[in-house]
């Protein structure tokens, strides 16, 4: 959570291949260059402008000169003259101004349109990532490259390419004329540049540094807030406050310190920018001032000398700008580009995709036949050993076990979420690599151990899945059109999804929920909505997997935070609903297993037993056991 | 847009889902009003301390206008008196203060930025701690209404607001106005006439940058709704993406993320076209400046009336005056939303919203507690009473169950006997006495709560378990996780006592984590024990632990238990059965078994139905809720 400074030296590190990443940044650049070229052209136009006005002014000071030393000159000429080169000067701002103005809206639009390629790539391949992903890297982690690494490679693109740009024009045009007005006067004036690069450079890096750990000081104590705040009752009840407002000050001590430092060495960057901004006219002064009166200058050329060494200092401070927008830019290109090159754990097939057969009156589907396979998370501890188990299409099995067994990872491999490291499942007969992944998703109706709900309303999340089988026209299955509760065998008349969703909103028992608050299904969900309770949230999720009508329906311990009278009622409904098709549960609770068809025994990755309720208990098996335990517990009880 | 195209093949298939996308459930805070004034005096009350920094800081900055100001009249005198006369006898003084000034403006703006920071970081932090102690002492009423995002943001973002208000120079704006006025000043004294027309671009200017400025600012406003959409989105979509996966909406998600972030990027398009505008006219203005000065000078210098050096140092100081103008434009706006930051951290500060304290506390009575409730009524909101005339005491050293359905008011019990929650009638007596008596945290230290969700913190296992007590032995504390069965986990933990717990026990099992928060209760020797007992579905090992573990906890001790596991209940000395806020039935579990009433239904249904693992009451309970 807290970034120490000594972390912060993996910004320094790059590991990518540097002609790699060029390629990588070309990619993105390539469709914009016309834009970013129209935008060099623009700066072009600008500093041509902008530099000819030192001249111009020089020209205008001689006129006057020369109207002052020399006697007998028609004023009213010179006058006239002068107000001529006063009024160039006041078009070539004017010019200069607006082609300033499409200089900067090409290049930063140029910025924008491949910050926004970039976010949906990285949207895209987001959502082609699988759970193993997500369980490798942290989510803070993550988070922090897909917003603010991905602003600092548009800066990357946007503003070092203005600026390295604008400076390497703005240097050699005003080199060229300086040069031209006095080549001894631009070499000592340029003599301290150099230094003054490098000290600012040094400084910006330093602030871009010191900034990190002011940032990370700042979400650690935001962290502290909030882990406060969200346990307030219980620091209250345990008197705890003093404590907590005495961790509260050390970190805003520490806080407070680092934002010191900041402050140091922003007042130094201050200091430095004037010691730039100043030092250019003051060697001019020195040094210009014995030229112009030993000859080879004119007062003219003295101001517009000086002119030239203004200009210069504002492409100069960016430049120490540039270098560190640089460097932290191709540190977030690195990393955004890491993950968008993260290959997806999960392979599409390599041949045609194999269809799932389609289901018929005469035909259950859902079989599946689980072949042998071993799994683990980590290479080290194996979540699954060698598991080999068949499921009948149209059957409803149980899966049981302890925590940790390995029920939730057995469903998840067969929803495809992983792939097992050894072994095979099959669906209906077809290996599930062999089946298009969002094909095989679409027939899933999968209800997590925790409940997710987006920040929608909660008709929004209940017809999660069918809006997108509506919407999404890659996906080859259509929102299904049958009533949920139809009567097996008989071809039903269609129904409209309002009336499927008024049915799994019965069934999943959450009427009297959704009655309950003002805005009925339209009621949002989340921080300024309504913040259902676990139970409600489960029965959400349940009606959002029975509406996709799929072929396997997988219940991950979903029932527990509901009352165990709805649980049966579901139950019983869900044998009618799932008629034809395959249920897998997953539970603690074991009165609902009489009247499966069949359960699993899973203990340490490994299936010790199977068979009905009556089987298992006359079996005198591992399940017996468990059962026996909860049975003699109750009556030690006693 | 791009994706509409691709769908057009397929006729049923282009109604992109109604309504709101993922995490659009965003919206802002509003405001109420304070004055300015009042504002800037109440932020004085925190700068005062270092009241004489901010003056040093003050003092700095004519200081610093004068040492660059007098730069261009150095020039002009370089001109008109050296360069142009071409007699440069005595020109280096003119050139060693030249170069003083350069220096002396540099460290004087080191010196004057870093000690302003340095100051107003200290009154900023003193601020976020009077905030953070201020909400502490805040009621749980108030914490219930408030959602804790809210609260997030008066505490860092509006705070942090003030620092970016600070770090941008607010206070150097008198700097500004000091530069400014002194320009105004020397250009009038030099020569009023080229001063005026020199001027004559300033309203200009002023005007144009004001309307651009208008439109930039509705612009990045813009900008800043929708990077807030699109962020919420993407964030919702990384937490719920297996859930996105498993029903294959990757596409509708996909679609309308860029359907957010193009909106983003075309308003990122608006706002550059009028910050391009802004900026170049910031840029122009000086030049335009140059040609103006040089038209209306070249009259009055051919007659003699200025000289050349004044004309350059004109030039000089006409730049000069641009660069605080802008910047006070930049920097009034940081000012004002700084004041609506101010404007809601003082709300918060003056909210007191707080259990009421007796002004003259009574000491607690001599122990033993018995612990009554008389007549208590109590509601979260007015419209709907939780407890509904509550009657019950607790005697010295009994052991008393808690059992009902859920909105029983069990956990309300525990809320107000710890005075989270004040009675709305009745009242809750310890020997006789009313609870609202005594010194708030006094009878808070009474009570060790053991509540379902334990309250862990960063921190090491021993601080976990003492509460950050150091007064509290080793050997106390080793003593307690013996007693309550935790030795074995934790003797296995790398660093035993000094394992660092993760923020909110991340990296403990929930049955650990109870058996710490046991062992934490055994360390503070309470008066009372409330013990919520948690129904997380533990294996049957560290249940069989967790249940010895509560029983020796109970031990001699009075306690008042929301009990959810069957043996727990068997063997309390009694039995409160709570129905919809009223007590309804008390008596050990055999004798309201043959009493026959709510609990003896509750019992049978649990036995004909529970075959859980983890044999919780709580199944019975609930079905009949």
């Amino acid at each position: 959570m807290s970034t120490s400074p000594e972390n912060l030296v993996t910004d320094e590190d790059f590991t990518l291949d540097p002609a790699v990443r060029r390629r990588r940044l070309w990619h993105y650049f390539r469709p914009y260059r016309g834009l970013f070229l129209a935008g060099a052209f623009f700066l072009l136009l600008t500093n041509l402008m902008a530099f000819s006005i030192p001249f111009y002014l020089g020209e205008g000071i001689e006129f006057l000169r020369d109207g002052l030393s020399e006697e007998g000159l028609n004023l009213d000429a010179i006058r006239s003259d002068v107000i001529g080169v006063a009024i160039v000067i006041i078009a070539l701002a004017i010019g200069a101004g607006i082609a300033r103005v499409f200089s900067r809206i090409t290049i930063f639009n140029g910025g924008r349109y491949i910050e926004f390629d970039i976010r949906n790539a990285l949207y895209t391949h987001l959502a082609r990532l699988t759970p193993r992903f997500y369980g490798s890297i942290p989510t803070g982690d993550l988070t922090s490259r897909v917003t603010n690494d991905v602003t600092h490679v548009r800066v990357l693109y946007a503003l070092t390419y203005l600026h390295i740009i604008n400076t390497l024009i703005a240097y050699s045009i005003a080199l060229y004329r300086m040069a031209g007005v006095d080549l001894y006067l631009t070499l000592v004036c340029l003599a301290p540049y150099p230094f003054l690069l490098l000290a600012i450079r040094k400084v910006i890096r330093a602030l871009f540094l010191q900034t990190k750990v002011v940032q990370s000081r700042l979400s650690d104590l935001s962290t502290r807030v909030q882990e406060n705040l969200s346990g307030i009752d219980v620091i209250k009840s345990y008197v705890l406050e003093e404590r907590e407002i005495e961790t509260y000050g050390e970190s805003n001590d520490i806080f407070f310190e680092e934002n010191v430092k900041l402050a140091k060495i922003r007042a130094m960057l201050h200091a430095l920018i004037i010691l730039i901004a100043s030092t250019g006219t003051l060697i001019v002064l020195v040094v210009g001032s014995h030229r112009v009166v030993n000859g080879p200058m004119t007062l003219g050329s003295f101001v517009e000398f000086n002119g030239y060494v203004v200009a210069l200092v504002f492409p100069t401070i960016a430049l120490g700008w540039v270098f560190a927008i640089w460097h932290r830019g191709l540190a977030a290109f690195e990393r955004v580009s890491e993950l968008l090159e993260h290959t997806p754990a999960l392979d599409e097939p390599h041949n045609d995709p194999t269809p799932l057969p389609d289901p018929s009156p005469q035909r259950d589907v859902g079989e599946i036949s689980v072949k042998k396979i071993s799994f683990s998370y980590d290479d080290k501890t194996q979540a699954l050993d060698d598991i080999s188990l068949h499921i009948p299409a149209g059957s409803t099995v149980a899966i049981v076990g302890k925590t940790g067994a390995g029920k939730s990872t057995l469903v998840k491999l067969i929803a495809r979420l992983y792939d097992p490291d050894e072994g095979q499942i099959c669906i209906d007969g077809v290996p599930l690599e062999e089946i298009r992944l969002r094909t095989l998703r679409a027939e899933i109706g999968f209800v997590p151990q925790e409940p997710f709900l987006f920040s929608m309303t909660i008709g929004q999340n209940i017809r999660f899945g069918i809006d997108s089988l509506a919407y999404d026209p890659t996906l080859d299955k259509c929102p299904p059109d049958s009533p949920l509760l139809s009567t097996a065998g008989e071809e039903s008349a269609p129904v409209s999804q309002d009336e499927r969703i008024d049915e799994a909103v019965e069934i999943a028992a959450l009427q009297g929920d959704i009655d309950g608050f003002q805005d009925g299904l339209d009621t949002l969900v989340g921080e300024r909505g309504v913040t259902l309770s676990g139970g409600q949230k489960q029965r959400v999720t349940i009606a959002r997997a029975l509406l996709v009508d799929p072929r396997v329906l997988i219940l991950d311990d979903a029932l527990a935070s509901i009352d165990t009278h709805t649980e049966r009622r579901i139950l019983d409904q869900l044998k009618v609903i799932m008629r034809g098709r395959t249920s897998i549960l997953l539970t603690h609770r074991f009165n609902a297993l009489t009247e499966v068809d069949k359960i699993f025994v899973i203990e340490q990755g490994r299936l010790v037993e199977q068979g009905t309720h009556d089987e298992l208990m006359e079996r005198g098996g591992a399940y017996a056991d468990m059962y026996h335990r909860q049975k003699l517990r109750e009556q030690f009880d006693e | 847009m791009s994706h509409d195209d691709s769908h057009s093949t397929n006729g049923e298939k282009e109604k992109r889902p109604t309504g709101a996308a993922i995490g659009s459930a965003f919206k802002e805070d509003s405001l109420d009003t304070f004055s300015d004034l009042g504002l800037v005096y109440r932020m004085w009350t925190y700068m005062r301390p270092y009241r004489w920094l901010f003056l040093v800081c003050l003092l700095l900055l004519p200081l610093i206008s004068a040492v660059s100001l007098v730069q261009p009249w150095l020039l002009q005198i370089a001109i008109d008196d050296y360069i142009v006369p071409e007699s440069l006898d005595g020109m280096w003084i003119i050139l060693a203060v030249y170069a003083g000034t350069v220096v002396g403006h540099s460290i004087l703006m080191y010196a004057q930025q870093y000690l302003m920071k340095y100051a107003g970081h200290q009154a900023l932090r003193d601020l976020r701690q009077q905030l953070f102690s201020h909400v502490q002492d805040l009621s749980s009423s108030f914490f219930k209404q408030t959602p804790i995002g809210r609260l997030m943001t008066r505490l860092t973002t509006d705070v942090e607001s003030l620092e970016e208000a600070l770090s941008s120079g607010i206070i150097t704006m008198v700097g500004d106005l000091i530069t400014l006025s002194a320009i105004v000043v020397i250009l009038l004294v030099k020569d009023w006439r080229l001063a005026l027309a020199s001027f004559t671009v300033v309203p200009i200017l002023l005007l144009v940058t004001l309307v651009v400025r208008h439109f930039l600012r509705k612009a990045y406003r813009a900008t800043r709704v929708k990077i807030a959409r699109l962020y919420a989105h993407l964030q919702e979509s990384i937490t719920g993406m297996e859930v996105i996966q498993l029903f294959v909406r990757e596409n509708v998600s996909r679609d309308e993320y860029r359907d957010i972030n193009s909106e983003y990027r075309d308003a990122n398009i608006r706002s550059i076209r009028w910050d391009a505008i802004l900026y170049a006219i910031i840029e122009a203005v000086g030049s335009i400046t140059i040609g103006v000065i040089l038209w209306y000078a070249s009259g009055p210098t051919l007659q003699g009336a200025v000289t050349l050096g004044v004309l350059v140092a004109f030039i000089e100081y006409m730049q000069k005056f641009f660069v605080p103008i802008r910047d006070l434009a930049e920097k009034y706006n940081l000012l004002q939303s700084a004041m609506a930051s101010s404007e809601r951290i003082f709300q918060l500060l003056d909210t007191k919203d707080q259990i009421p304290q007796s002004d003259n506390p009574k000491t607690l009575p001599d122990r033993p507690f018995e612990i009554e409730f008389r007549d208590v009524h109590f509601g979260y909101n007015e419209d709907e009473q939780v407890l509904k005339g509550l009657n019950f005491t607790i005697h010295p050293c009994e052991r008393v169950a808690l059992v009902g359905h859920t909105g029983a008011g069990k956990s309300t019990v525990i809320n107000l006997l710890t005075r989270l929650y004040d009675v709305d009638e009745g009242q809750i007596l310890i020997n006789g006495e009313d609870i609202r008596q005594f010194e708030l945290r006094q009878l808070r230290r009474q009570f060790a709560i053991v509540l379902q969700d334990v309250f862990l913190f960063q921190g090491t296992m021993l601080e976990n378990l003492t509460l950050g007590d150091e007064s509290v032995s080793l050997q106390q504390v080793q003593r307690a996780t013996e007693m309550v069965y935790a030795d074995r986990f934790i003797n296995e933990l790398p660093g035993k006592f000094d394992f660092e717990i993760a923020e909110r026990g991340g990296n403990l099992s929930s049955g650990e984590k109870q058996l710490i928060a046991f062992a934490r209760a055994l360390i503070l020797q309470p008066e009372i024990l409330v013990l919520d007992e948690a129904t997380a579905n533990v294996d049957t090992d560290t249940e069989a632990l967790i249940q010895k573990a509560i029983e020796k906890l109970l031990e001699h001790q009075t306690s008042l238990v929301i009990a959810h596991r069957l043996s727990t209940i068997q063997r309390a000395d009694r039995i409160l059965v709570l129905d919809d806020g009223r007590l309804i039935e008390e008596g050990t579990h055999e004798e309201l078994l043959e009493f026959g009433g709510h609990y003896s239904k509750l019992y049978r249904l649990q036995y004909a139905t529970s075959s859980g693992e983890d044999g919780t009451l709580d199944n019975a309970v609930q079905a009949r809720g």
